[in-house]
């Protein structure tokens, strides 16, 4: 399953406190015509390449379905940022 | 037939338990093999494959302590070794050759996704930390990576 939602929080030295709720399914919707459209290209590419083009695309969506769950947390002083893949 | 099985028969041939009491060990007996299924179910739970990487660092640097919490779902770690796998020949030979340069003898050929499985069933039992002190014994860098 492909990650659909992410969340970014960012917390300054100063206190200020800022929170974005990613709706990523709308990237995904968006990014789907400009995908289909570059996929002659991608499999010209891969060609040129020798790489298997069909192996080559299922990688490239196994990578964005192992996003889900990803989780990376920073922290320094009194900075933090926070970014989850749901 | 066992020998737990001949040993109640053996009994029973001696008249030192009765038909029912023959009856009730065998069937006992045969219980037995459905408890250890159960035991073993229960091992497989336990021993589950993990589902993440983290990595924790904890750095008290000179302006001021810096964390680091990263979780990695292994799902991408496997993705990520097809991708290695998908690098073409002559691109991988640079690679190579640069992570040399940095100290890094790797061979990203060997890197397979038949060997991923593998690994990541070691990496459950795995758990690495690392404690890096200065020089006046405070604790300056600890790293810590395992799977949950």
């Amino acid at each position: 399953m492909i990650p659909l939602t992410a969340v970014v929080r960012i917390c300054t030295a100063r206190r200020h406190r800022f929170g974005i709720w990613l709706p990523l399914f709308l990237v995904w919707l968006l990014l789907l015509p400009v995908a289909l459209l570059l996929l002659p290209i991608i499999f010209v590419v891969c060609l040129v390449c020798s790489v298997n083009p069909f192996r080559a695309i299922s990688t490239a969506w196994q990578i964005t379905a192992g996003l889900s769950g990803t989780h990376v947390e920073v922290e320094h002083r009194q900075t933090s940022v926070l970014v989850h893949i749901y | 037939m066992n020998e737990h099985r001949q040993q109640i028969l053996e009994m029973l041939a001696a008249g030192k338990v009765t038909t029912d009491e023959a009856e009730r060990l065998i069937a006992a007996l045969e219980k037995e093999p459905t408890s250890g299924a159960t035991a073993n179910a229960s091992d497989v739970v336990a021993k589950a494959k993990p589902k993440y990487l983290r990595v924790m660092v904890e750095d008290a640097g000179s302006e001021g302590p810096i964390n680091v919490n990263v979780r990695v779902p292994m799902q991408l770690l496997r993705a990520g070794v097809k991708l290695a796998s998908l690098i073409p020949p002559q691109a991988r030979d640079r690679l190579n050759v640069a992570m040399g340069e940095h100290g890094m003898m790797f061979d990203l050929s060997q890197v397979k996704p038949e060997n991923i499985e593998e690994l990541i069933d070691e990496l459950q039992d795995l758990t690495v930390d690392v404690d890096e002190n200065r020089a006046n014994g405070e604790k300056k860098t600890k790293v810590r990576v395992f799977c949950e």
